[in-house]
């Protein structure tokens, strides 16, 4: 067990620092879709250089710490924005609601389903403002992190890949 | 790579690329609305989404900024071609780094206040950086299913 923690210490900790990154607001919007790929990227180096170990890598392995990269982003990211909003009562949903709801009232669409669509939102952003939690968000924004997350984590991990190899095999 | 591997993931990159544009949908189809929070909040997680930097087309607008737009337009146009290439083979990754220079020097130089940002040149340099990147993903997957393929 310890073998394995210290294997992949370097998406751990990576990880937990994009899971971080990304609910900074200006860090989220300079590094935008590009920040769990460059995460798993940097994990990868990090790894090669706590081992000393510049030799060619599998894109295997930059697959799976390209995924234990995004899956740590995602449940620390989750986590911290969960705490977050508990405390603060407030959230980017909260923030863009009013937004979010001038652009669903400019579809062209059935009066019912602009209703049902608002109101459903609605309940969500009240329930966050009375307690700060709403079932509903929180397990759509874990299961968005770690959709999304984890599949960013393996494209950065192939691409980073094939980069330190080109690296390394200049050194 | 297998055709039908390729074709999976031209498949998946459309259904990615439908969701940034699902606003332009839902007037053909009502019941899109339902899903339009959702695909907001996957998509809010992979791109800040500032209001002054995404495509509007008739008053509908994208759900990620133009340079994102860009990358995963870039992306589904490498992943159509490749549908018709037999195999790819990059030796190294200078050519990524090379395409990653113009999205970068365009971060750089408007958020250092060069040039105002322009959303066309942030779609372009993102459409470049996605049309090389998808390419290289492929090239890894081929590599690593020629691995797999060794081993067993």
């Amino acid at each position: 067990m310890e073998n394995l923690n210290k294997k992949y210490i370097s998406p751990l900790v990576v990880g937990l620092g994009a899971g971080v990154l990304t609910i900074v607001p200006v860090i989220k919007s300079l590094g935008c879709c590009l920040l769990i790929p460059v995460a798993a990227f940097i994990a990868l180096m990090l790894e090669q250089k706590a081992n000393n170990d510049f030799s060619k890598l599998a894109i295997k392995k930059g697959v799976i710490f390209g995924l234990i990269t995004g899956l740590t982003a995602a449940i620390f990211g989750t986590t911290f924005d969960f705490i977050i909003t508990l405390i603060t009562h407030t959230n980017d949903l909260v923030v863009s609601f009013p937004q979010m709801v001038e652009t669903i009232n400019s579809f062209p669409i059935k009066e019912a389903t602009r209703d049902e669509v608002i109101s459903l939102l609605s309940d969500v952003v009240e329930s966050i403002k009375s307690y700060g939690f709403s079932p509903l968000y929180t397990l759509s924004f874990l299961f968005n992190n770690l959709f999304t997350n984890s599949i960013f984590g393996m494209l950065g991990g192939i691409i980073g890949v094939q980069i330190l190899n080109t690296r390394n095999a200049k050194k | 790579m297998q055709q039908r591997i390729r074709v999976i993931l031209f498949l998946l990159i459309i259904i990615w690329v439908f969701g940034i544009f699902i606003e332009f949908f839902i007037p053909l189809q009502n019941n899109l609305a339902y899903l339009f929070p959702f695909f907001e909040g996957i998509y809010s997680t992979v791109c800040h989404q500032q209001l002054e930097k995404l495509i509007n087309i008739n008053g509908y607008q994208t759900l990620v900024c133009s340079r994102c737009a860009g990358i995963y337009l870039g992306g589904l146009l490498s992943s159509f071609i490749l549908l018709f290439a037999f195999k790819i083979n990059f030796k190294n990754g200078k050519l990524i780094l090379a395409a990653s220079i113009p999205m970068l020097v365009d971060v750089l130089l408007y958020s250092s206040g060069f040039y105002d940002y322009t959303k066309s040149i942030a779609f372009v340099t993102g459409l470049f950086f996605g049309f090389i990147g998808i390419a290289y993903i492929y090239n890894g997957l081929q590599i690593l299913l020629v691995r797999n393929g060794k081993s067993e």
